[in-house]
């Protein structure tokens, strides 16, 4: 996996510090390295977000050692108030920042184009387009940033993080694992004075990263023949390869992989004496304006990307994309073999949707179904980033607003000022502690009555069950201090707080219903381990799972459960209503909601687990 | 061999993904170029999963064109038919009958399809199909955990994978848990088995 292949090059460079917050697609990388880092003598951490996680990195690189901090494009916004200062002081130990962007919003509530950040801080940024370079280039990434004493921006997306190539393996370089904080006021304390002339240097830097720019093999033609030329970069590198292929064009690409500075020179000469050249990128037009400012002096050559609508500005390329693109621009016909012949387009209307649910047992299931039963469904929902964002399903449709991190705390006292319904924010365990603290402290401070939910399953679940503050185990897999929720809640100043079990529908309704009557702020943590983390635990201790079923004599089939709770281990076969015994976790919730009292624990399992 | 692509199609948690490690891990042993792409994040269980599987001398992109397959491996009738868009009237369907019910159906805010629907329209457009009941075969295995290494047996009966099915049961040893192997053994020769029995229905 090219995430499995970054991780390997930082430890192929001798990276000594690692730091994250999880968000995919970029994830993988720092928990591979968090499997290792004990034995290979790496400090790991998962920082609380993403803009603590660069400031660790950037400390430890101040003092000589090799940092790595890994985020999702969007924590970059996050951590983008640290990262552009740190251009100016600049680091000493190599210090790269991956950033893993989503083209076509995967798994991500906007698909910005990161590049922009390269831009934004000038600093030096690579772009892979498959696992081998992925694993060479972050090697040479920590030379660079060291030989230039800059951070390094490390951009992939969702199809170089996320397919699985073949990677030869080069050899561990030493490591420095000590390091010493030498001051250097006029470098490292960036008050106005000493600011202004730390941006000259960075420009100064700048310039000759350009000169690599120009002439390093990053950047590199890789194909040479014919009148039509092609510049491209990472993912869509791969798919014009295969479109030049499929049409039998006679091309020549460059491939851009120092995006940042942009080789203009290098640009410039290849473009001299093509026809026509075609920019081939995801999202922004970002190569594409690079380009057409190279190609300003040389007349007649005309430049197809985004802004003559050759390709669209918005989600992911393919081959397909391109090709269709490439041949209708050419006026070429598409091999007879490239569409489907089949009238699929008709067959996906007649077939059921089948979006991603929350799991069976999930605890985020039970919080949802006591909100609605206790708040009668009145209130707005600000919900947030994270697995119980799967709540707008049917038939829980718990979710009114999400927009980033923390921002449902943020809008809930906004909303609360100037409407009478009641409002609700919705943040799990991870988010707590990432972003939705100085937004409760803003709902005490001003007294905005708003509901806090904070649904803790003990883990970072949506990506991969990741540790954070509040379950105390550390990126090196040791026992440190677990910060305990509720107890930063009062320490916010919140009078109003309420710890319950989801599982345990009443206590949890009755918990909202005091919550919704409070004058001010209030907080309800809804706690229960994550429904498949339990039910790998119990399996690895030899534990039995007891599954719940229905007594089909009481089940008068009004399908109540069903209806209430969607929850997939609940099945209708032939007009009967059954448990799936292989996937229910035995949380009880359905048999709460049951108003024949007609799901009972399987006894017989029961008895033999006893 | 010029190019094999492969689309996997099924439901989160039937071991999509897996499947698809142990076909690129097969063809890097057998000297091929491969990439996997695989796309996950949201949910981890129950959610519409497909996954691309790409062999050749020289692969660039993790993910196949349109219509474009060689071989589609549904896991599960419903996702089969989700993703034909990549397959032609040439690919080879190789597709488990056994449905798994999505939610939407169940709650019934979405139309029923019965697996017999599927097959029928899998039979009006394609002439290369394996169809088998996976769920079926793979209890006889020992677990019904294991329908996708029964579909993957059922693929390799047939003689459109680049691949000797030796260098997939030695993948399956690679990449399974020791404790699962025998299981899974079991599991992928019934579906050889299976495979070559439907074929010979067949003609």
């Amino acid at each position: 996996m090219g995430n499995e292949a970054i991780a390997r090059g930082a430890i192929e460079a001798g990276v000594k510090v690692v730091t994250t917050y999880p968000g995919t697609p970029s994830s993988e990388i720092a928990d591979n390295l968090s499997h290792v880092a004990k034995d290979a003598g790496i400090y790991m951490e998962y920082s609380t977000n993403e803009i603590v996680a660069v400031e660790v990195a950037a400390g430890a690189s101040l003092c000589g050692v090799r940092s790595l901090s890994c985020m999702k494009h969007v924590g970059l916004n996050v951590a983008s108030d640290a990262l552009i200062t740190l251009a100016y002081t600049g680091v000493r130990g190599g210090f790269v920042i991956v950033s893993a962007d989503d083209p076509g919003c995967w798994s991500s509530q906007n698909e910005q184009d990161n590049r922009y950040y390269a831009l934004l801080a000038n600093l030096p940024c690579l772009e892979p387009s498959n696992s081998q370079e992925a694993k060479d280039w972050i090697v040479y990434a920590f030379d660079l940033s060291e030989k230039f004493e800059l951070p390094i921006l490390f951009r992939t997306t969702t199809r170089i993080s996320h397919a699985l190539a073949p990677v030869k393996l080069g050899s561990i370089r030493e490591r420095i694992d000590h390091g010493e904080f030498i001051p250097e006021v006029k470098r490292f304390v960036m008050v106005p004075d000493f600011a202004r002339v730390r941006h000259v240097a960075l420009i100064n830097k700048m310039e000759s990263v350009k000169e690599i720019s120009e002439n390093s093999s990053f950047n590199k033609i890789i194909r040479d023949e014919g009148k039509i030329g092609f510049v491209t970069s990472g993912a869509s590198f791969n798919y014009t390869m295969e479109a030049i292929d499929i049409l039998g064009i006679e091309a020549s690409v460059l491939k851009i992989g120092m995006i940042h500075p942009f080789p203009e020179q290098l640009v410039k000469d290849f473009i001299k004496g093509f026809e026509e050249v075609f920019v081939v990128e995801e999202l922004e037009p970002y190569i594409e304006n690079a380009v057409r400012s190279s190609a300003s002096s040389l007349g007649s050559v005309k430049i197809n990307g985004k802004l003559n609508n050759f390709l669209p500005r918005n989600g992911e390329l393919s081959t397909s994309i391109v090709t269709r693109a490439l041949a209708k621009s050419l006026g070429r016909p598409l091999p007879r073999n490239f569409i489907s012949d089949i009238p699929f387009e008709e067959i996906q209307k007649s077939l059921p949707p089948r979006p991603p649910i929350l799991c069976p047992g999930c605890p985020h299931r039970a919080t949802f179904y006591a909100m609605k039963k206790s708040m009668k469904d009145i209130q707005i929902n600000c919900t947030d980033i994270g697995c119980y964002a799967l709540g707008i399903q049917a038939p829980l449709k718990i979710g009114d607003l999400l927009i980033c991190m923390g921002a449902s705390v943020g809008a809930a006292c906004g909303i609360s000022k100037v409407q009478e319904r009641p409002v609700v924010a919705i943040v799990g365990d991870s988010t707590f502690f990432h972003a939705s603290i100085p937004g409760l402290i803003n709902a005490v401070y001003n007294n905005h009555r708003i509901i806090l939910i904070v649904l803790d399953n003990y883990a970072t679940a949506m990506t991969g069950f990741q540790p954070h503050p509040g379950t105390g185990i550390t990126g090196i897999g040791t026992q440190g201090k677990r910060v305990i929720i509720e107890e930063v809640v009062k320490g916010c100043g919140v009078e109003h707080i309420e710890v319950v079990d989801p599982y345990n529908v009443k206590q949890t309704c009755d918990a909202l219903k005091r919550a919704i009557e409070y004058s001010g702020p209030s907080v309800v943590v809804a706690r229960q381990k994550c429904s498949l983390l339990a039910t790998q635990e119990k399996r690895r201790q030899g534990l039995k799972i007891i599954p719940y079923r229905v007594i089909e004599d009481r089940c008068t089939k009004c399908l109540a459960c069903i209806k209430a709770l969607g929850c997939p281990a609940i099945n209708i076969f032939n007009g009967t209503v059954l448990i799936d015994a292989n996937i229910c976790t035995g949380c009880s919730v359905c048999a709460q909601v049951c108003p024949y009292k007609a799901i009972e624990i399987s006894r017989d399992e029961a008895d033999e687990g006893m | 061999m010029k190019e094999c692509n492969i689309v996997i199609a099924g439901v989160g948690g039937q071991g999509v993904l897996l499947t698809a490690e142990i076909l690129g891990n097969s063809a890097l042993i057998e000297g091929y170029d491969v990439r996997v792409s695989e796309i996950h994040g949201m949910a981890q269980r129950g959610g519409s999963v497909v996954c691309d599987v790409r062999i050749g001398k020289r692969v660039y992109a993790p993910t196949i064109p349109d219509g474009m397959a060689d071989i589609m491996l549904g896991l599960e009738p419903i996702e089969t038919l989700r993703y034909l868009r990549f397959t032609s009237s040439k690919t080879l369907i190789i597709m488990n009958t056994r449905l798994v019910k999505p939610s939407s159906v169940l709650m019934g805010i979405a139309k029923d399809l019965s697996s017999h629907d599927i097959i029928q329209i899998i039979n009006r457009y394609y002439n290369n199909t394996v169809l088998i009941d996976a769920m079926d075969i793979a209890i006889k295995a020992g677990s019904p955990i294991v329908q996708n290494i029964v579909m993957l047996g059922a693929l390799a009966s047939t003689n459109h994978l680049p691949i000797n099915i030796n260098t997939l049961k030695e993948s399956i040893k690679q990449l399974v848990s020791p404790k699962y192997l025998e299981l899974n053994i079991r599991a992928f020769e019934l579906g050889v088995k299976a495979g070559k029995a439907y074929l010979s229905s067949r003609h």
